[in-house]
């Protein structure tokens, strides 16, 4: 079990660049997701981990030790791919052995049939191994069978036998779920999280779903055209993403993003309700559905919208509004309860401690004061006038 | 793409972007030095079969002259015993062994031949297998899978070995030493069948029944849907068949027994080196140089397409 | 679809094609085979299994046995694991991988005949340019070795009309032929082979070539490997080109290269004995059967892991 780091990693295929200047940290034992886009570069970048790719610059050292010029069979890092990638000619059993096989074993040894006759001791041991680690996954009726007369699920947990079993210093997972129907896939998610925690090794995943990635991680980087643009745990990277593209990604439905009105530094109202107070110049503003108070009665600071869709999950209502006047659409979750209808006039008033500013580049813009307090003023101010 | 895992040396040394960077391998060049080493002994016959077709007899005889031989004038010797002077009989190596492969055995004639057999045998390979293959696939009717049957079972039948039986038949029909006998044993083409077969089952039955739709015939569909759809496969299979059948020499020797005029290419070759006084390697060469060129010419140009063809042919 | 009487213009020719060109002909050969039928005959006698009594037992017939085995012996295996190395050796080379295809390909696409006559000339004992080549390099260190030596002092093999050499020769020229055939194949094969196993065997610790190999390619190359055997196989017990080009009359020296498609046309077409030509070719379709019964339960044995 290791930490790993990679600094300055950058990759080009041809002319197109795909990584620029990673730099990442992943401490011993923890579960780091790399999540993003198709076409981020995570799946690069863990093939460059992994050592099936080359870097065109940068370092990666395991345990303090730089293995950028070490092939991938001798970083003794396990990989389970997408496809899982199991040899088809072979049991799960002999699947699993054959990492054993290949490194504990010498040449004559490995030989096809004179090799059990010569390492009798050691293929013992070695099957040993892979028995026990076969009871772990659960997977020891499945011992005998081939890849093509297994399910995909079980398909999945030999490709993970066959990492597992020689004890490697990170587990490294391109999309492991991608394949499996959608039932399973949660289903998986919870045994992942299981594993790790008994395993207590290092898992670095990658995957498209930032569900996938916000249940099961310690850590999460979320990467974009190649850069890392945050990596933080997913508590933080939900409530506080550090870029817009972030809080897009991350959350279901997509986070409400509403352009700020032209006007005076620091004041950041949206289509003339004033939202809240940054230290920076705002273009816009992200709030989150949940955070959207939606009412029948009309409401001081509140938009006025109707209602142009309703989604009833059972659990929770989505509820899809046109503010009046303008373009914009926000989404906003409530109770099933409520009674909504379609053109419902409405008003929906935003959190401002959960109001989220983002500036020209799409970076966060911190929030001064509260909202809350500039009624207080304004009104004042009008009465005073 | 910088695939590391195949790449056949472990030293990554330099990063390679966008892999221009030539990276000297002991490894890669020692593949080449094998790889080099095994076209040389393929080149050979070729290499043999060209440059002596440019050779005078005396170079031949003691592998002189360079590839191209030094094309000295030589003496005919042939010419001189008609009767003509000395000095009337100097001729280039090179004329001389085209000019006498042309002449001596009517080279041109064998390869009307071969044009003529090549290209009936598959017009009429066609003829019979697009619509039997299209009745397989698109067709609904009784006995469909009997015959599909039929067909995969012929498939088993090396066609060398039924040459005998077909001999004694066309010979009782007295169809020996014909066109006809060359064409046809080869017009029915099991495996052009079972090609075109495996081809039309890909294609969308909406767009035939669209075709019915207009009043099409099935007749007229065959040819007017179906085959233009079929291009690629139906190139594959042009190419196998007329590589195949340029080349046989086992069936036409069976079945031509006399007339001169009916040999395919490589009968001719064959006549003409028997007939030879073992003296006549100039021409052999220049002979069995003419013959192979179309196809490897025509191999060179659309390999591709001959590689696919023979894989395809290969899948079956 | 459709139900119509269109299918029986369709199917018709082909099927009466298949039955009269292909399958009756199996069963006029192997009636023949119990007779000493003749081509201008008018009837036939029975004989019995008098012709397969002769096949079994006389000399001639062991010596085509022994030169067709010996040839499907050493052409299949050589053509096989020729075509085989050339396709991994040319997969794997970054430059000038199609130039060889190329090359390779070339014998399979030039008239066997055309090619053999010109073999027949380079090997000639005396002009030929190998021996030729073979004695410029009498004289050098190259003497060291016995063969060599003797072949300098007396002369270099006679290759084709040499009793020891000519089933030797003649199976190397159709190794020469065949292998790039084999090769493309094969080359079809491994591009079929999903890379990601490639990066599993990887990181499961497969650091060289062979133990690539062996886990990943060879495995995966089973089923095309069952084809290119096969074909290679019955190709080989086909062989007649270059054995008639070479001996037109006899079947080389000795009898050495006397193999069964030439018995055939020796038997049948030369000396007019259809019965014995029959029983040959009866034989001949017996092994064939037999090897693509093999092929189908072999592959019908792997197919089940996909």
């Amino acid at each position: 079990m290791a930490g790993l780091q990679l600094s300055n990693v950058t990759k080009s295929f041809g002319e197109t660049p795909v990584l620029n200047s990673i730099d990442l940290s992943v401490t011993d034992g923890e579960f780091l997701t790399l999540v993003g886009p198709s076409g981020c570069g995570k799946s690069t970048l863990l093939r460059i981990i992994a050592g099936l790719e080359s870097m065109d610059g940068g370092s990666l050292t395991i345990d303090d030790q730089d293995v950028s010029q070490v092939r991938a069979a001798d970083r003794n890092l396990a990989m389970v791919f997408q496809s899982y990638a199991l040899y088809p000619h072979l049991t799960v059993a002999e699947n699993m052995m054959t990492p054993l096989k290949l490194r504990d074993l010498n040449w004559s040894e490995r030989f096809p049939v004179m090799g059990p006759m010569l390492g009798r001791g050691k293929y013992r041991a070695l099957m040993d191994q892979v028995r026990d680690t076969a009871d772990i996954l659960k997977i020891t009726p499945l011992l005998d069978r081939k890849p093509g007369q297994m399910s995909g699920g079980q398909r999945q947990r030999a490709a993970l036998g066959r990492a597992m079993v020689r004890n490697p210093v990170a587990f490294l997972m391109d999309e492991p779920l991608s394949n499996l129907d959608a039932a399973l896939r949660v289903h998986m998610r919870s045994e992942l999280a299981d594993l790790h925690r008994s395993l207590g090794a290092t898992f670095i995943y990658v995957t498209h779903d930032q569900a996938e990635a916000l249940t099961m991680s310690d850590r999460m980087a979320v990467m974009m055209h190649g850069d890392i643009l945050q990596l933080d745990t997913p508590h933080e990277i939900y409530t506080n993403p550090q870029h817009v593209d972030v809080a897009s990604f991350v959350g279901s439905p997509k986070i409400n993003l509403l352009p700020v009105d032209e006007g005076e530094g620091g004041r950041v109202s949206v289509l003339g309700i004033t939202v809240a107070e940054a230290e920076g110049p705002v273009v816009q503003v992200g709030i989150r559905c949940e955070h959207l108070v939606i009412s029948e009665a009309v409401k001081a600071h509140a938009w006025e919208a109707h209602v142009v869709h309703l989604e009833n999950l059972g659990s929770d209502l989505f509820v899809h509004c046109a503010i009046a006047e303008s373009d914009t659409r926000l989404i906003a979750r409530t109770s099933p309860a409520s009674r909504h209808f379609m053109g419902q006039t409405v008003y929906l008033k935003a959190d401002p401690k959960a109001v989220l500013a983002f500036g020209k580049d799409g970076r966060r813009v911190p929030l001064t004061a509260v909202a809350q307090a500039e009624p207080k003023k304004t009104l004042r101010k009008r009465a005073a006038a | 793409m910088t695939d590391a895992v195949l790449e056949n040396s472990p030293s990554l040394a330099k990063p390679r972007s966008d892999g221009s960077v030539f990276r000297f391998s002991t490894t890669e060049a020692m593949k080449h030095a094998v790889l080099i080493v095994g076209a040389l002994i393929v080149l050979l016959p070729f290499y043999v079969m060209v440059s002596y077709s440019f050779k005078a007899p005396s170079e031949i005889m003691t592998q002189t002259g360079g590839f191209f031989g030094t094309q000295e004038l030589f003496r005919d010797d042939f010419c001189v015993k008609l009767g003509n002077a000395a000095e009337d009989c100097m001729v280039r190596p090179i004329i001389y062994n085209y000019t006498t492969a042309f002449e001596k055995a009517p080279l041109l004639r064998y390869m009307m031949n071969g044009v003529i057999v090549t290209l009936s045998i598959f017009l009429i390979q066609v003829i019979v297998a697009l619509p039997c293959a299209y009745a397989l696939s698109k067709l609904r009717w009784w006995g469909r899978e009997t015959v599909f049957a039929l067909v995969l079972f012929c498939l088993l039948i090396p066609v060398h070995a039924i040459a005998l039986p077909l001999y004694i038949m066309l010979s009782k029909v007295g169809l020996t030493n014909s066109y006809a006998a060359l064409v046809i044993p080869w017009t029915i083409s099991v495996f052009g069948i079972f090609l075109m077969r495996q081809f039309f089952m890909t294609v969308p039955d909406d767009l035939i029944d669209a075709a019915r739709m207009d009043g099409m015939s099935e007749y007229s569909i065959i040819w007017n849907v179906m085959l233009p759809t079929a291009i690629p496969a139906l190139l594959a299979f042009a190419i196998f068949s007329v590589v195949a059948h340029w080349n046989d020499y086992f069936w036409p020797r069976i079945v031509i027994t006399g007339n001169r005029d009916l040999f395919t290419p490589p009968l001719g070759l064959r006549e003409f080196k028997g007939d030879a006084d073992g003296d006549n390697f100039g021409p052999m060469m220049a002979t069995a140089v003419v013959i192979v060129t179309p196809l490897i010419v025509a191999f060179l140009i659309a390999q591709r397409r001959f590689i696919e063809g023979i894989t395809l042919s290969g899948m079956k | 679809m459709v139900r119509s009487r269109a299918h029986i213009w369709f199917a018709g020719p082909a099927i009466l094609l298949m039955f009269v060109i292909l399958i009756l002909p199996i069963f006029i050969a192997a009636g023949l085979s119990f007779t000493n039928y003749s081509l201008g005959n008018d009837g036939a006698q029975f004989v019995g299994l008098q012709n397969y009594e002769r096949i079994f037992t006389r000399s001639t017939y062991e010596k085509m046995f022994i030169a067709t085995f010996t040839y499907v012996g050493v052409v299949v295996p050589l053509t096989v694991g020729l075509g085989l190395g050339a396709a991994l050796l040319i997969n794997s080379v970054t430059r000038f991988g199609d130039i060889y295809k190329t090359i390779y390909f070339l014998p399979v696409m030039a008239a066997l005949l055309a090619m053999a006559i010109v073999w027949e000339f380079a090997l000639h004992p005396t002009i030929g340019i190998i021996n030729a080549t073979l004695t410029r390099g009498c004289g050098t260190f190259l003497e060291g070795w016995s063969w060599y030596a003797q072949g300098c002092e007396r002369t270099f093999p006679l290759w084709l009309t040499d009793r020891d050499y000519a089933i030797w020769t003649v199976s190397f020229i159709g190794v020469w032929q065949g292998f790039g055939f084999n090769m493309v194949l094969y080359l079809a094969g491994l591009t079929s082979i999903p890379r990601e196993l490639y990066h599993a065997a990887e990181m499961d610790g497969a650091k060289s070539g062979w133990d690539r190999f062996r886990l990943v390619t060879w495995p995966m190359l089973g089923p095309t490997t069952v084809f290119v055997v096969t074909i290679s196989c019955i190709r080989s017990f086909q062989v007649f080109d270059t054995v008639e080009a070479f001996y037109p009359q006899g079947g080389g020296p000795g009898k050495s290269v006397f193999v069964m498609m030439f018995a055939i046309y020796e038997k049948a077409i030369q000396q007019n004995l259809m019965g014995i030509g029959a029983a040959i070719t009866v034989v001949f379709l017996g092994f064939v059967m037999m090897l693509t019964l093999i092929q189908r339960w072999l592959v019908e044995r792997r197919v089940h892991y996909t």
